[in-house]
């Protein structure tokens, strides 16, 4: 069974403007992007799949569960969501009370909640900041507060929006390490994104949207060799495919490793010209 | 002309203990477009604050050195006066809305009513700073009923139709997608060619390379370089301070290829074209 | 948090009607019968207001503020009915408790005020976007940070409401139980306060933040994007109303 099946999904916020036509998709355990234009509807999407909106048209089935039969508060213990706005998300005053909150909902013991509550704060790199107020917090601190407390929610699903807004290099490297980790226990992991060297190097699969339809899916790499359908989403190859494209480099390389390979290879070949 | 010079600026945060600039100094000219850059919590968005005003005068705290913008002493300025020359786009697009307009269009209005632009002149400026970020369809939406993406540009053509001398946006694409944050960033370089001054936090790196004349490095509170792209992003420290160079020198550094001219390594796609095409090993 | 309001746009004649001169309209209901003291008077500006809040097709949002004081009202008409200290008539008994003709009338004429003036003011706030009112009130020459505070204090219903259902999304999608039964919904409104006042208070700082980058307190003259309305219409609105107070002045001195 899939974690999530999507049939026929449509949805507006005013009658007469649609925001999702017709979408349907399943997602399987496959890591998954999901990149597009802004206001192509992708929180929106997310937002649905959590149960935070219901559909106009169509079913959202998480879990074997219709999201239109169940209440946000039954589904999160299978559908974990970080907002892409973190001030939306957190409402604790001290850190540790703020990344407990969900654990402790979903039914798990104090110990447990405890113990999945520093391993995601060690996590996300802020273990030493468990008493802190989050309103003391920077942006990036507190996107990485909102990570944490659903990742310690320890559910199957986990929904990242816009998890890298504000971070640093560091930041990223930890958030990559956590998706990997994430899917590395089998954990279906979506997050949706605009740094395509990010996902380049991150996900198995990517979704383009554009206009509440889904315009590409595929491995990350087919949908990156697509420069043209890219540009139209507002989009472009993340930077390493870039330049490859540009010096006819094939194969679409995706992370600096891969070109540098590719190159030398390239260059063996070649016979060498004076 | 120097537009903004700061000498031995070093500030904390009130109830804080360590400072948050730490004897920091340094001159901009008049239409420079600055890149700074630095790790999580380096103070990036604290200079930004300094230079408007809102440090200290907002957030009280222990200040020291100075900071002089356009021949203006911010410490001795209000910060209202300062709002005149500078404008400000914030880190969280969410916490820039006024929250007194009911639609996107009287949003952008905010700003030039409390300067007392007059309304003639008003409208095309609101007109072209939509058109500018692109958001021209939502002029009539209420500003919290737009997506992510859709706030941060509003947020940057608010501060934009106030036409500052000196704008400083505080990672203003951070949820921009690629082709957007694109054209924001040639935006803003045409501005500074017309004579505004910039000044950009980013952590988009390929994107300071290519746009900035000059980088600014920043970690603890400190100033640890003030130079062109190249030179900076050639630094063989940058991991310790938490930065990566841009990808394209990386991957020259990969196939260990310099600029001939400079010696440094190519820091744009159109530069690592020319390198990487003619490379053999 | 959302910049909700209670205003309604439906684009109607009374929409266009200046803010000022329903301010105005409001001191007319209020005085008007206060100095006309009988019953008829507050009775006809009362079916005036309704009138006037059908033609704006508001009626419907009126009804639950009116529904709310009836609570309050009819405890007031019991009271009175039975204790007015000029009871003298009994005007109908009901399981052996006398009600008096006095009192029922003194507390009539209490609940035609009271309701008078909260349709008074329902038509001010229901077709008014907050941002006009407080707009011409600062072409009026109030201070902008006192129309600023002003127009927080009308807007913190809405803003409270946006508020709690941004916090509430954020408990119930980490398993908080929000929907449903009375009893779940009320459970679940306790843990919500604590968080909406850290919130408001952390967003009142934020905002004058964004409020002072913008210029906000800065000593210029303000401009304004919208054009004052300074039509004819309005300007015979506030002179009908001004003359209707001085008419009932007059006739109160005369009669
Ligand atoms: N509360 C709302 N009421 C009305 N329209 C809305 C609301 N929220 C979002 N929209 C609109 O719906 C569309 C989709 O918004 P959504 O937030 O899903 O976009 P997104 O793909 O997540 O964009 P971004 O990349 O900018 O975050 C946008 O055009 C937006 O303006
Ligand atoms: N309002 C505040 N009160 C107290 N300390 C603060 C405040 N804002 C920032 N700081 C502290 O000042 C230092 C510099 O923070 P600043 O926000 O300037 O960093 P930054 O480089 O912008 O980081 P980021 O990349 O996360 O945005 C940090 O140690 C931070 O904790
Ligand atoms: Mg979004
Ligand atoms: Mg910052």
């Amino acid at each position: 069974m899939n974690k999530i099946e999507i049939r026929n999904l449509v949805f507006h916020y005013t009658a007469g403007e649609p925001i999702l036509n017709d979408i349907s998709l399943a997602f399987d355990a496959r890591s998954t992007a999901i990149i597009g234009q802004n206001g192509a509807g992708k929180t929106t999407f997310v937002k649905l799949l959590k149960g935070l909106l219901k559909p106009v048209g169509g079913d959202v089935v998480i879990n074997g569960i219709n999201t239109s039969d169940a209440t946000v508060a039954a589904l999160a213990r299978h559908i974990g969501l970080v907002f892409q706005n973190p001030n939306d998300q957190i409402f604790k005053n001290k850190v540790l009370d703020e990344v407990m909150f969900g654990p402790l909902n979903i039914g798990q013991s104090q110990d447990e909640a405890r113990e999945r509550a520093d391993a995601a704060l060690a996590m996300v790199g802020l273990a030493g900041r468990i008493n802190d107020n989050p309103y003391d917090l920077s942006l990036s601190e507190r996107k990485l507060i909102s990570i944490a407390s659903i990742v310690a929610m320890n559910t199957e699903i986990i929904i990242f929006d816009e998890p890298t807004i504000a971070q640093d290099f560091s930041g990223k490297e930890h958030i990559k390490a956590i998706i990997r980790d994430l899917v590395a226990q089998g954990k279906l992991v979506l997050t949706i994104i605009h740094d395509m060297d990010f996902v380049a190097e991150t996900f198995e699969r990517t979704l383009v949207f554009a206009q509440g339809r889904v315009l590409l899916d595929g491995s990350t790499r087919e949908v990156f060799a697509e420069e043209e359908v890219l540009r139209q989403a507002h989009l472009e190859p993340p930077h390493v495919t870039q330049l490859a494209h540009r010096t006819g480099l094939p194969g679409t390389p995706l992370t600096v490793e891969e070109f540098v390979r590719e190159k030398r290879a390239q260059g063996a070949m070649r016979p060498v010209t004076p | 002309m120097k537009k903004i010079v700061v000498e031995g600026l070093k500030y904390r945060y009130p109830l804080t203990a360590e400072l948050a600039l730490n004897d920091v100094s340094f001159e901009i000219e008049k239409g420079e477009f600055i890149g700074i850059i630095g790790r999580n919590l380096a103070g990036k968005s604290t200079l930004c604050q300094a230079l408007m005003g809102l440090v200290p005068h907002f957030y009280k705290g222990a200040y020291g050195g100075s900071v002089t913008v356009d021949g203006l002493n911010v410490a001795q300025t209000e910060i209202c006066e300062l709002a005149r020359k500078v404008g400000l786009v914030f880190q969280n697009p969410f916490t820039q809305v006024s929250g007194s307009k009911m639609t996107v269009y009287e949003e952008l209005a905010f700003g030039l009513e409390n300067l007392g632009v007059p309304r003639a002149e008003m409208m095309p400026r609101i007109e072209s700073a939509m058109a500018l970020l692109g958001i021209e369809r939502f002029g009539k939406r209420n500003p919290f009923d737009l997506s992510g993406g859709q706030m941060q540009r509003m947020a940057i053509a608010s501060v934009i139709a106030m036409a500052p001398d000196i704008i400083v946006l505080d990672e203003p694409t951070s949820q921009l997608d690629p082709q957007g944050s694109e054209e924001v960033f040639q935006a803003i370089q045409a501005l500074s060619r017309q004579g505004m001054t910039v000044i950009m936090v980013e952590h988009k790196m390929e994107k300071i390379a290519r746009y900035s004349d000059r980088v600014m490095l920043l970690d603890h509170g400190r100033l640890v370089d003030f130079d062109t792209p190249e030179r900076v992003f050639s630094r063989d420290d940058l991991a310790q301070y938490g930065i990566a160079a841009p990808i394209f020198a990386r991957i020259c550094q990969g196939l260990g290829i310099r600029t001939p001219q400079t010696g440094l390594y190519p820091m744009t796609l159109d530069d690592a074209y020319d390198q990487v095409v003619n490379w053999h090993e | 948090m959302k910049a909700l309001s209670l205003y309604q746009d439906n684009g109607t004649l009374i929409h266009r009607v200046d803010p000022i001169s329903k301010l105005l309209y409001i001191a007319a209901a209020i005085f008007i019968p206060v100095v006309l003291t009988g019953f008829t008077a507050g009775l006809a500006m009362l079916g005036l207001s309704l009138m006037l809040l059908v033609l704006a097709r508001v009626l419907r949002k009126v009804v639950p503020l009116i529904g709310f004081s009836m609570l309050v009202l009819i405890s007031v008409v019991i009271i009175q009915g039975l204790f007015y200290a000029g009871n003298r008539q009994v005007m109908f008994a009901l399981g052996g408790v006398h009600f008096y003709r006095e009192g029922l009338l003194f507390s009539a004429a209490i609940c035609v005020r009271v309701l008078n003036i909260l349709c008074a003011f329902a038509l001010l706030v229901l077709t008014t976007r907050p941002s006009d009112l407080i707009e011409s009130l600062v072409r009026q020459g109030l201070s902008p940070h006192f129309g600023y505070v002003l127009s927080s204090v009308l807007q913190i219903i809405p803003q409270m409401t946006g508020t709690m259902e941004t916090i509430t999304d954020a408990q119930r999608s980490r398993g908080m139980e929000t929907e449903g039964s009375l009893m779940v919904r009320l459970r679940a409104f306790l843990p919500l306060i604590g968080p909406v006042v850290m919130n408001s208070l952390v967003s009142t700082r934020e905002r004058s933040l964004a409020l002072e980058v913008r210029a906000f307190s800065s000593r210029a003259q303000k401009t304004f994007l919208n054009e004052e309305r300074v039509s004819t219409s309005n300007r015979v609105i506030k002179i009908v109303l001004l003359a209707a107070m001085a008419a009932a002045v007059a006739w109160r001195v005369v009669s």
